[in-house]
């Protein structure tokens, strides 16, 4: 944001009944326990969901109504990102509304309807690139340090096994040159965030949920202050994130620095997400060990969308550029 | 979620700007004891002279009565101008006076409001003692009925800006029989009264602004009671929903100018051992890119209390979020200093005075209610997680 920027981080009463209602349908659509029996098929649900929830006008949500979207801007698709996010949604959702600013025309229209599909790319080390929950996308977006647009037949991929096995992920090399940084970059970073806060967000709620109904020493674990005190400050990393991804969205494009807000909100919310994680996997004690917790889920997606073209390095880089 | 534009805001902005370019003090101020608490004191007959003593106050109470965003625009244009810190001053506006104006009968407000806003009196806070800091309701300081009087006997301590100070908001027992919060009063103690010593503390930066005060049967006119006798608890505790979220805007944007004071010191600092900026250094470089990131968070924290603010009358539990923040923020980036400029930050003499500053950063943490308190209630009152067992 620049200098004299007031802003008013307080959501509009259409904003909320935006974040309502794609709050609710996501609950009701993609419940996080999807992902325990989907174990490798993750993805799947939201594929098979993929027309009803473009119905709910997500992917072209910053898009003009005269160009077929919702004509709203990067406030609504953060506050849709940040709902993503807390269901633990497959990164292709984002890289659907990331697609359609990339492309034009006929292309645009067909993802604004999700007739057709978009998946992320990003380069790992030593020439890999990776392709997450690609199946039946024929679009890639490919987040290296700049953003941009491709068809995914035009690479070979093979399958990759990801430590985040609800999701599928392939490979191919040589992962094409990075094309040059801009705006499209930040706002896609921004849309990563928000659905990193999201999700350390709702890791604090199924931490606090199961504090307060878990039992030892004759009380619930939520009145000993090593569990409260981590179940407050991961809700603290929480708000930081969400507060810092909202200010980016309404300030961006506003002569203030774009660049950096929107690092420091990829910083914080990667952060919040991962930590966040961890700490409800502590409070579950062993039960948070287990395949059949929710809590690891959590964990796995955060590393996962943390380094989804990024890095804490690269953001770091940015931050003091 | 949206860009607030007004111009009416704008023009008021400008008048901010335009009054404090003119009369901030430009002279250095004076780091303790009775020089400091003069500057403050001439600083607030300059607001009260330009109309902008008491930005929070009520106008019926000779306050400038601000909206929450013209209050952060003045914050703002507060911190960026320079502007001293309200220090000694900030017992008597931010909390006695706001408590009078809340809980005070008309003879009260009449005899302490308008010498606060002239700047012809400071308050100071006796509420801590040595036995009773976080578990503030097991006070023990005494106090006696005897005819029109309240006789006082007892210690308080951290009493910042004890020195000097006309005023002080005090707290003590009056009835030993009722436990913990119930039995105490809340009482305006002049701070000349026979049988007051003020000892003052040095704190480990070397700089002394609180102190221990002794009351030796010390009579305070039952005048003074604000509220009733016994009832105390419950006016140390009112709810002051003047500033809603706009305090911190000051100690906000200092906090930020304090990490851009250490990446520029950072460029232009060489490392000896490799012949290259600080800043070239990737550790280094990470780290203040970390607390870069960290101190826009405080800033949207803020900017999202100040929204919270804007609807709610009475500032909620979560507004300890960025106290914490704020609190644990600073002693980090004060602490990088050290970490980063090596022994280079341990002299006292330097353009930056780094130790003052990294000695100086542990008191957000602790004063005005500790981290692990501030977690507490956060768990329980913002979280509704079951209490422990402490009993407030
Ligand atoms: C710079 C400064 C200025 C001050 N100014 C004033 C002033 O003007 N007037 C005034 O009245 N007071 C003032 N104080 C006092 C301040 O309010 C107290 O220091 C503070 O409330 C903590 O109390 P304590 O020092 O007795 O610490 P304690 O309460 O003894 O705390 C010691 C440690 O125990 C922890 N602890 C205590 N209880 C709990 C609990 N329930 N759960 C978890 N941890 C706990 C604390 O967090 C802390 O780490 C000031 C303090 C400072 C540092």
């Amino acid at each position: 944001m620049s200098r004299d920027m007031i802003i008013d981080l307080h959501p509009t009463d259409e904003q909320q009944m935006i974040a309502d209602s794609i709050g609710g349908m996501l609950a009701d659509l993609l419940p996080v326990d999807r992902l325990r029996e989907e174990s490798g098929h993750g993805g799947a649900r939201e594929r098979a969901m993929w027309s009803d929830i473009a119905e709910l006008g997500i992917f072209g949500m910053g898009v003009p109504e005269a160009d077929g979207g919702a004509g709203y801007g990067l406030p609504e698709e953060v506050i849709a990102a940040r709902e993503l996010g807390r269901v633990l949604a497959s990164p292709s959702l984002l890289a659907q509304i990331a697609a359609v600013h990339l492309a034009e025309g006929e292309d645009r229209t067909a993802l604004i309807a999700g007739e057709t599909r978009a998946a992320f790319a990003a380069p790992g080390l030593g020439g890999d690139l990776f392709l997450y929950d690609g199946e039946g996308a024929g679009w890639i977006v490919l987040l290296d340090s700049g953003a941009s647009l491709h068809r995914t037949d035009a690479f070979e991929w093979a399958d990759a096994h990801a430590m985040d096995e609800t999701l599928g992920i392939s490979r191919t090399s040589p992962s094409p040159a990075p094309v040059t940084r801009h705006a499209i970059a930040d706002q896609i970073s921004l849309l990563i965030s928000a659905a990193l806060s999201g999700l350390a967000q709702s890791a604090t709620d199924l931490a606090v949920d199961y504090a307060k109904q878990r039992e030892q020493f004759g009380q619930p674990i939520g009145s000993f202050q090593a569990i409260k005190h981590s179940l407050a400050d991961m809700r603290v990393r929480a708000d930081a994130a969400d507060s810092q991804a909202r200010v980016a969205a309404v300030s961006f494009g506003l002569g203030g620095n774009d660049t950096s807000e929107v690092a420091a909100a990829r910083w914080l919310a990667g952060n919040a997400a991962i930590k966040n994680a961890k700490a409800s996997i502590q409070v579950h004690g062993g039960m948070g060990f287990t395949a059949e917790c929710d809590a690891h889920l959590f964990l796995k997606r955060a590393h996962l969308l943390a380094g989804l073209g990024s890095s804490r390095r690269a953001e770091e880089r940015r931050l003091i550029a | 979620m949206r860009l607030i534009e007004d111009p009416e805001l704008d023009r008021f902005r400008a008048e901010c700007r335009d009054w404090l370019e003119d009369h901030v003090p430009k002279g250095p101020r004076p780091p303790e004891g009775l020089a400091l608490r003069e500057y403050d004191l001439a600083w607030q007959r300059t607001q009260y002279e330009g109309g902008w003593a008491g930005v929070s106050w009520p106008e019926e109470y000779g306050g400038r009565g601000l909206s929450v965003l013209e209050q952060l625009i003045w914050h703002e244009e507060y911190a960026r101008a320079g502007a001293p810190p309200s220090a000694s001053m900030f017992v008597a506006l931010s909390h006695a006076g706001p408590t009078i104006i809340v809980q005070g009968s008309d003879e009260q407000k009449t005899k302490y409001l308008p010498a606060i806003l002239k700047g012809d009196e400071n308050w100071c806070q006796g509420f801590s003692e040595p036995g009773a800091g976080s578990d503030l309701a097991s006070l023990k300081t005494r106090g006696v009925v005897d005819g029109d009087c309240l006789v006082v006997t007892g210690t308080k301590i951290w009493t910042s800006y004890a020195e000097g100070a006309n005023r002080q908001e005090l707290l003590v027992r009056t009835n030993p029989e009722e436990p913990r919060h119930r039995g105490l009063t809340w009482i305006v103690c002049d701070m000349d009264l026979p049988g007051i010593d003020i000892r003052p503390i040095t704190a480990m930066s070397g700089v002394t602004h609180f102190a221990q005060v002794f009351y030796d049967e010390v009579r305070i006119p039952l005048t003074n009671v604000v509220g009733e006798i016994n009832k105390g608890w419950a006016i140390a505790m009112t709810t002051l929903g003047f500033e809603r979220g706009t305090g911190t805007i000051a100690h906000q944007i200092e906090l930020a100018n304090g990490v851009e004071r250490l990446i520029e010191a950072a460029r232009e600092t060489t490392d000896p051992a490799t012949n290259r900026t600080l800043i070239a250094d990737d550790a280094v470089a990470a780290k203040l890119a970390g607390l870069r990131a960290e101190v826009m968070a405080l800033r949207s924290l803020t900017i999202a209390s100040v929204s919270r603010g804007m609807r709610e009358e009475v500032p909620g539990a979560e507004g300890n979020i960025p106290a914490l923040y704020f609190g644990e923020l600073t002693r980090r980036v004060n602490g990088a200093a050290l970490e980063i400029f090596g022994c280079s930050a341990l002299v006292r003499d330097g353009e930056h005075n780094w130790p003052l500053h990294y000695l100086e950063s542990f008191k957000w943490a602790i004063g005005g209610g500790t981290s692990e308190i501030r977690r507490n209630v956060i768990g329980e009152r913002v979280l509704d997680l079951p209490r422990g067992p402490r009993a407030i």
